[in-house]
């Protein structure tokens, strides 16, 4: 008879123990050291873009630049096979670049301003993995992406208005887009930072996408 | 006899216990869920508070600073908010 206490004593301690996991999220989303890691796989144009133009990045200009100054000199002359289970320990930190992906895309070009002004026309912009990537999310609720999906079908439909009768200007559907951006990242920064560096890495290239008539229809169809 | 009711009460509170902080979770969820549709919306709420699940994907709501919604999926698919007195 006295195990039973005993037993209900592990199954209340048991109980209590699965209700502690959801806190730690918003706590573990800031350093970002085990995502960026554990996602990479996934994500396309962070994983790629970061070993390949370290040498013509401007690293300076990202706020990265306290962290990853020790490992990118050392990492860039090593061979880039060797050392990496060793610096997929190390990486997280410097995934943190956002605009990563576009920089690949200029990378043949030299200049470090060259790069910058290119980044309009980054031709790295995975739409269907963003796309699927921002389905698959658990930051998200179900409910706020339909309520997301119906804004940017809206957004598209201001497009389409614009392209056939011109009534809002770029300028506005700008805005639209810019805030609507700004709504998908502050949901999306607390719990899937590398998802939203994505989103900000993307957005240009989206927009280049949205901003030229023939490139929008062709999005469309 | 009277020890398998025993051993089955136990595993009843046992479910119990364990099925309460997922039924929490799932709670917690669809209120954040419901702030932040709000919240794209425009609309004022602070913090979803009571959510009160009136059919499939309608909810009524009750936010922090006291305001009152009606959250559904209509039939085009638009998540609605409406304002309720």
């Amino acid at each position: 008879m006295v195990r039973y206490p005993a037993v209900l004593l592990i199954l209340l301690s048991a109980g209590c123990a699965s209700v502690t996991p959801p806190q730690p999220h918003v706590a573990a989303a800031q350093p970002a050291a085990p995502q960026p890691a554990a996602t990479n796989s996934a994500d396309k144009p962070v994983e790629v873009a970061t070993p390949e133009p370290a040498a013509s990045q401007p690293v300076a200009s990202q706020p990265v630049a306290s962290q990853p100054v020790a490992s990118q000199p050392a990492a860039t002359p090593v061979a880039t096979a060797a050392p990496q289970p060793a610096r997929a320990a190390v990486k997280p930190p410097p995934v943190k670049p956002v605009p990563l992906p576009v920089l690949k895309g200029a990378a043949p070009i030299a200049p470090a301003v060259a790069a910058s002004r290119v980044a309009a026309t980054a031709p790295t912009l995975d739409l269907d993995a963003l796309k699927a990537r921002l389905r698959a999310t658990k930051a998200i609720g179900v409910f706020t992406k339909i309520s997301l999906k119906n804004k940017v079908d809206d957004l598209m439909k201001q497009f389409t208005e614009h392209y056939q009768g011109k009534k809002p200007p770029l300028a506005e559907l700008r805005l639209s887009y810019d805030l609507l951006m700004m709504k998908v990242l502050s949901l999306l920064q607390d719990s899937d930072q590398t998802l939203a560096s994505e989103v900000v890495s993307s957005r240009e290239a989206i927009w280049a996408l949205l901003a030229d008539e023939k490139k929008f229809f062709a999005l469309q169809g | 006899m009277n020890r398998r009711i025993v051993v089955f009460a136990q595993s009843l509170f046992a479910l119990a216990l364990f099925a309460a902080p997922s039924f929490a979770a799932d709670d917690e969820a669809l209120k954040k869920d419901l702030t932040a549709v709000i919240a794209l919306q425009g609309l004022p709420c602070g913090e979803v508070v009571d959510v009160i699940v009136q059919a499939e994907s309608d909810f009524a709501v009750t936010c922090k600073d006291a305001n009152k919604y009606r959250v559904y999926l209509n039939d085009a698919g638009r998540v609605v908010v409406d304002k309720q007195k």
